[in-house]
């Protein structure tokens, strides 16, 4: 786990395209899945 | 330009209708996806309320599937057995979506429904073409060659009531195709949207079809779907209105053929990356427009029939006072602008066969 933990930037570094869209997905699933939760209720 | 759509009973403008539906009838062609789930957003975004989205959308995929699968009945394309096997569970799902439709309209909740499911399911197909697409393109950066298992065996089919498909060379239970009809027929009911994109992915990697009946079958299906949805919605709610019916129609049987011809000489693979995207940047439109837009009541006009010009004034009169007929009508209005796009279409296809014949 540390290891992984250690070569995550740099990982991260390398791969600036798939890391930029992990996060913008992950942003839009977020606002989807708060803005529904906040409707219903 | 403005034209009154008598049965939504709002004005949408008549250009940007034929633009959309032209525009999705090629990304349509181009990717062999049916467009509903597209085209259905637009229009509630260009002021139709969507439960007439939803209807009316329906009754354009009956045409643009009619048209489709009958240049596939005259290339030889097509299985009937597994369609209608599919068709069984698809009436059945329709019913029950039909159902669930009047249960949220019936408790004032029906246009969040419509809207929270365009949002997640733009949101599941946005984000399996983007992760799909880019993989695609990183392996042919990398030049790697993965070799994909054809038919892996999932829990389904071990189902009982085993037979045989002769035309897609199957023996497969008969409840493989009904339940994958079950669930398309109640989403295309409640959503006005063909299937296609369940269908046609469940054709493949569930039942295992030859990749050449798919496009055919999966048609197929959709017109029975589509016309069980198109008649409910009529004569349940008498939303279908002829005149979005015919813009839209044109629109669309016009945009898939550019866009099938579009796609006979263009690599898609970065295409579908960019189709990812705009899936995305709907949904996140809808996230807006359900979440925080003001929601100002001003699209419903209550309108006096006797002010409508004469053919308003016909389809009014014949949705209310004839729901059975007029659904009928809208039916096989569709079927007869499907079936006439295909000829039409093979017609140009022989004479262009003959010109090249000629030359050479």
């Amino acid at each position: 786990m540390p290891d992984l933990l250690k070569k995550l930037p740099s990982e991260i570094k390398n791969n600036k395209l798939k890391t930029g869209i992990f996060l913008v997905l992950s942003a839009y699933w977020g606002l989807i899945l708060v803005g529904t939760f906040l409707n219903l209720n | 330009m403005n034209v009154f759509l008598p049965i939504a009973e709002v004005s949408v403008n008549i250009i940007g209708i034929f633009s959309l539906s032209g525009i999705v009838g090629i990304l349509s062609g181009l990717f062999g996806v049916g467009g509903g789930f597209l085209m259905t957003p637009f229009l509630i975004f260009l002021g139709v309320p969507p439960t007439y989205a939803v209807a009316n959308e329906a009754n354009n995929i009956l045409a643009t599937s009619v048209s489709g699968s009958t240049t596939h009945y005259l290339k030889n394309t097509l299985d009937y057995k597994m369609g209608l096997m599919i068709v069984v569970g698809g009436v059945f799902g329709t019913l029950l979506g039909i159902w669930t439709f009047t249960y949220f309209k019936g408790i004032g909740k029906i246009d969040i429904v419509i809207s929270l499911a365009y949002m997640y399911i733009l949101a599941i197909i946005g984000t399996a073409m983007l992760v799909e697409g880019l993989g695609e393109i990183d392996k042919a950066r990398k030049k790697i060659i993965t070799k994909k298992k054809l038919h892996v065996h999932y829990w389904i089919h071990g189902l009982p009531f085993r037979m045989r498909f002769s035309k897609s060379k199957l023996y497969e239970s008969a409840f493989t195709p009904i339940i994958i009809g079950l669930i398309v027929g109640f989403i295309a009911a409640i959503m006005g949207i063909g299937g296609a994109f369940i269908l046609v992915p469940a054709m493949i990697y569930i039942i295992g079809m030859p990749t050449r009946l798919i496009p055919g079958t999966s048609l197929f299906v959709t017109i029975f779907v589509s016309v069980i949805v198109t008649f409910l919605h009529a004569f349940n709610y008498g939303s279908i209105d002829l005149i979005l019916v015919a813009m839209l129609v044109l629109g669309s049987i016009v945009g898939v053929q550019i866009g099938q011809k579009f796609g006979e000489s263009i690599d898609s693979t970065g295409l579908k990356t960019l189709l990812a995207v705009l899936l995305l940047l709907v949904g996140i439109a809808i996230a807006y427009d359900t979440f925080f837009a003001d929601h100002a009541v001003n699209n419903v006009v209550k309108i006096d029939v006797n002010n409508l010009n004469p053919l308003s004034m016909f389809i009014k009169k014949l949705s209310i006072e004839m729901p059975i007929l007029y659904g009928l009508f809208s039916i096989l209005f569709a079927i007869i602008l499907g079936v006439g796009a295909a000829f039409i279409r093979k017609f140009f296809s022989n004479l262009r066969k003959k010109y090249f014949k000629k030359i050479a």
